[in-house]
C-alpha cells in the first residue's frame, strides 16, 4: 500500500511518515466515526488505515451504532453547526449521550491515541480510559448556531486537542486547535492515472466529441454549486469561443430541491447541443476522472462550499480550475497562480475566455495546480499530519522538535 | 591518510498549523491582536510566509491581508518592506509592525472592515525537523542533492537557517565557506535575495552557481596552459 505513493507524494512526506511510524511503532491508534461507507471521512479512513497498519502502527477503526432517532438528531446538530437554524432540545442531547454510552459499553476504547470524528461520537470522551483524545471536526463551523455549539463544546473541552480543516472553522476553546486540511488519494479510482483506452471508454459511453474545447463542472445539482450560473457563463463565452459545456453530477438524493435545480438547469440549457448534462450514478469515479482529464477548463463555481475537495481533484489532473471564492476553495486556488477565483457569472465567463484563448497560460496554471496539490492536499500529507499531532501532544510544551 | 571532509547533512522541516482562536475584522483589530499574540504567531505570519512556496503580491501575511481584504494598498506596501531578518528578535519585529500600522491609523483613522469570512485568522505553528537521509561530501554530490531534495529542505537550510545563524547567513553558504573556503561562491549564494524569489527560483540560482564552480574546478585547460 505504502509503495503505491512512492514517486507520487513528496519524498519528504513519505520519509517523515516512516520516521514517525518508527517512533510510534506498535502504539495503538483508534479512529471512531459514525459510518463505514459513504462520505469523505469514511473514504479517507478506508485508504488511510491499511497504510498506517503497514507502517507498523497498531491502528483500528470503530464505527458507532445508532437508531434513526439518533441519526436524525445528529443530522440536525450537523446542520446547525453549519449555520442552519435547528432546535436541539435537552432530551435530544440526552439521547445523543445515551446512545454513545451504549456504544462505549461495546467498543474497545483503550488506545494510546484516539481520534473521534465529528459530533456523532463526541460524547465518547466521557468514557475515556487513557491515552490522548483528539476531536476531529470535518464540518464548516465558521458560523455555527451558538447554542448548539455551546452544548456540544461541553464534551469538546474535555479532549486533549481538536483538529479543524480550516482556520476559520476553528472555535475559540481553551485546548490546542490544530488545522489539518483534508486531502485526496492520488491512487484512488477517482484520481489515478488513466490509460488512453480507459479515457476513450468514457468518451464513447457518453458520446462526447473532442473537436472543441471542453468546459466541465462536476458537482451535485444543488443551488450552492450554481449550475445555472455555469450555463449563463457559458452563454456569454459562446459569443466568442466555440466550446462544449459538460455538467456532470448526481442528483442530490438527500436534497428535495435537487430535482427542481436539475429541471432549471435543463430549461436554461434549452436543448443546446453544446451543453451536455450527465446524470452519473453512484460509483462513477473512473468516469469523473476521465472527464476531468479531457476537459480544457474545469469549474467549481460554488456560491457556498465546505472545503470543496473536488477543486483539488481537478487540479490534480493538471487542469486550470476556476472556483468561487468561498469556503475552502481559496486555500486551494491561489488566484492567478494555480487557478482563478471568481465572484460572479461574468467573472467566471471572463476567466474561461482568458484560458481558452491562452493555452500556454492554461498549461502553466495546470502544472502549478498539480504541484500545489502534490505538496499540500495528498492523503500522505494528512496521515503525516495526524502522526505529527500525536507526536507533538506526546511532547507537550515544545513547539520545535527534531527527530 | 585521506583528508576527512565534513559532510553536509540535509534536513527538512514541516510545520503543523495551530489556530490561536483570534481573528481581526479591521486594521485596528489586527493591530491590537498583533500586540498580544505569541511570538510563534508573529513568526508564522512573517518568516514562514516563504514556506508557502509561492510569493504573492506582498511579503508577509499581514501585508497580504491588508492589501487583499482591506484594500489598504499603501499600508501593504509599507508592511511588505519590513524584512524580518533585520531584527534581533521577534518582539522587535512586532514593534516595527505596530509602528507602521499605528502611523497609518493616525493618517487614516477609519479604515474599512473586511466582509465576514475574510477576517484575518491568527495562527501559529509547531515545527518538526527531520533528516532526509541525504549527505554530500563534495560540491558535485551537493549539486546532485540540491536538485533532488524537496522544497521544504531548501526552506529549512536557506530561510530557517537565517534565524538560527543570524546575519543573513544560510546553511549552504556556511558549509561551503567552512569546508572549501570558496569565497566567491559563498558571496554569490549570499547575494540571493530571499525576499525576491520563490523556493523554486532559489534552488535554480544555487544550482547555477554551484554548476559554474564545479565546471571551473573541472576545466584544467587554463591551468595547463599557464603551466607551459
Amino acid at each position: 500500500m505504502f509503495d503505491r505513493y512512492v514517486g507520487i507524494s513528496p519524498k519528504g512526506d513519505l520519509l517523515l511518515l516512516q520516521l514517525l511510524a518508527a517512533k510510534l511503532h506498535n502504539r495503538s491508534f483508534l479512529h471512531i466515526n459514525s459510518t463505514r461507507a459513504g462520505g469523505g471521512v469514511a473514504e479517507i479512513l478506508q485508504q488511510m488505515i491499511p497504510v498506517l497498519k503497514e507502517l507498523g502502527i497498531d491502528v483500528r477503526w470503530e464505527v458507532i451504532e445508532g437508531d434513526p432517532v439518533f441519526f436524525d438528531i445528529t443530522k440536525k446538530v450537523h446542520n446547525s453547526l453549519q449555520g442552519n437554524p435547528e432546535k436541539i432540545t435537552d432530551k435530544m442531547w440526552q439521547y445523543h449521550y445515551e446512545t454513545n454510552k451504549k456504544n462505549a459499553e461495546n467498543l474497545n476504547l483503550d488506545a494510546d491515541a484516539v481520534i473521534i470524528h465529528d459530533p456523532q461520537p463526541a460524547p465518547l470522551i466521557e468514557f475515556k480510559k487513557r491515552g490522548l483524545w483528539i476531536w476531529r471536526c470535518h464540518i464548516d463551523m465558521s458560523n455555527p448556531q451558538m447554542q448548539v455549539w455551546n452544548s456540544l463544546s461541553r464534551y469538546i473541552k474535555k479532549y486533549d486537542a481538536t483538529i479543524f480543516s480550516v482556520a476559520k472553522f476553528a472555535r475559540a476553546i481553551p485546548i490546542d486547535k490544530f488545522i489539518i486540511t483534508p486531502s485526496i488519494d492520488p491512487v484512488s479510482e477517482k484520481n489515478r492515472e488513466l490509460t488512453d483506452r480507459e479515457i476513450q471508454e468514457t468518451l464513447d459511453k457518453f458520446q462526447i466529441p473532442l473537436d472543441k474545447p471542453i468546459i466541465l463542472q462536476v458537482s451535485r445539482f444543488d443551488r450552492f454549486k450554481d449550475p445555472v450560473g455555469v450555463v449563463q457563463a457559458f452563454r456569454i463565452i459562446k459569443k466568442y469561443n466555440d466550446c462544449l459545456l459538460i455538467l456532470a453530477g448526481s442528483p442530490a438524493i438527500d436534497d428535495p430541491e435537487g430535482d427542481i435545480v436539475l429541471k432549471e438547469v435543463k430549461e436554461y440549457a434549452a436543448n443546446d447541443p453544446d451543453i451536455c448534462i450527465l446524470l452519473l450514478p453512484p460509483f462513477s469515479d473512473k468516469d469523473i476522472n476521465a472527464l476531468q482529464r479531457i476537459a480544457t477548463v474545469i469549474l467549481q463555481k460554488s456560491v457556498k462550499e465546505g472545503f470543496g475537495l473536488t477543486v483539488s481533484e481537478a487540479m490534480w489532473k493538471g487542469k486550470p480550475v476556476i472556483g468561487g471564492a468561498v469556503g475552502g476553495i481559496p486555500l486551494q486556488i491561489i488566484h492567478g497562480v494555480t487557478g482563478f477565483l471568481v465572484n460572479s457569472i461574468e467573472g467566471a465567463a471572463f476567466r474561461i475566455r482568458q484560458l481558452l484563448n491562452n493555452p500556454e497560460l492554461a498549461r502553466e496554471m495546470g502544472e502549478k495546480a498539480k504541484e500545489y496539490v502534490r505538496n499540500n492536499f495528498l492523503i500522505t500529507r494528512q496521515m503525516r499530519d495526524y502522526l505529527c499531532v500525536w507526536y507533538f501532544l506526546g511532547n507537550k510544551g515544545r513547539n520545535i522538535l527534531e527527530l | 591518510m585521506a583528508e576527512i571532509i565534513q559532510s553536509f547533512e540535509f534536513k527538512q522541516c514541516i510545520s503543523i498549523l495551530k489556530s490561536t482562536g483570534r481573528k481581526a475584522r479591521s486594521l485596528r483589530d489586527l493591530r491590537n491582536v498583533i500586540a498580544v499574540v505569541s511570538v510563534e504567531c508573529i513568526f508564522h505570519h512573517t518568516y514562514q510566509y516563504f514556506l508557502k512556496g509561492h510569493i504573492l503580491e506582498y511579503t508577509n501575511d499581514f501585508a497580504q491581508w491588508a492589501g487583499e481584504s482591506l484594500e489598504e494598498r499603501a499600508l501593504s506596501e509599507q508592511l511588505s518592506n519590513i524584512d524580518p531578518y533585520d531584527f534581533r528578535n521577534i518582539d522587535d519585529l512586532r514593534s516595527k509592525l505596530l509602528d507602521v500600522i499605528d502611523d497609518y491609523l493616525k493618517e487614516f483613522p477609519k479604515p474599512r472592515e473586511t466582509i465576514p469570512g475574510n477576517e484575518f485568522f491568527f495562527n501559529e505553528t509547531m515545527t518538526l525537523i527531520f533528516p532526509v537521509g541525504i549527505r554530500a561530501r563534495n560540491l558535485a554530490e551537493f549539486l546532485t542533492a540540491i536538485k533532488y531534495i524537496d522544497a521544504g529542505s531548501i526552506y529549512y537550510h536557506f530561510y530557517e537557517a537565517r534565524i538560527r545563524l543570524g546575519k543573513g547567513i544560510d546553511d549552504f553558504s556556511r558549509w561551503i565557506e567552512d569546508v572549501f573556503g570558496k569565497k566567491e561562491l559563498v558571496e554569490r549564494i549570499r547575494a540571493i535575495d530571499p525576499f525576491m524569489y520563490t523556493i523554486k527560483r532559489i534552488r535554480a540560482h544555487i544550482v547555477e552557481s554551484i554548476e559554474d564552480e564545479v565546471r571551473k574546478d573541472m576545466e584544467v585547460i587554463d591551468r595547463c596552459l599557464t603551466g607551459m
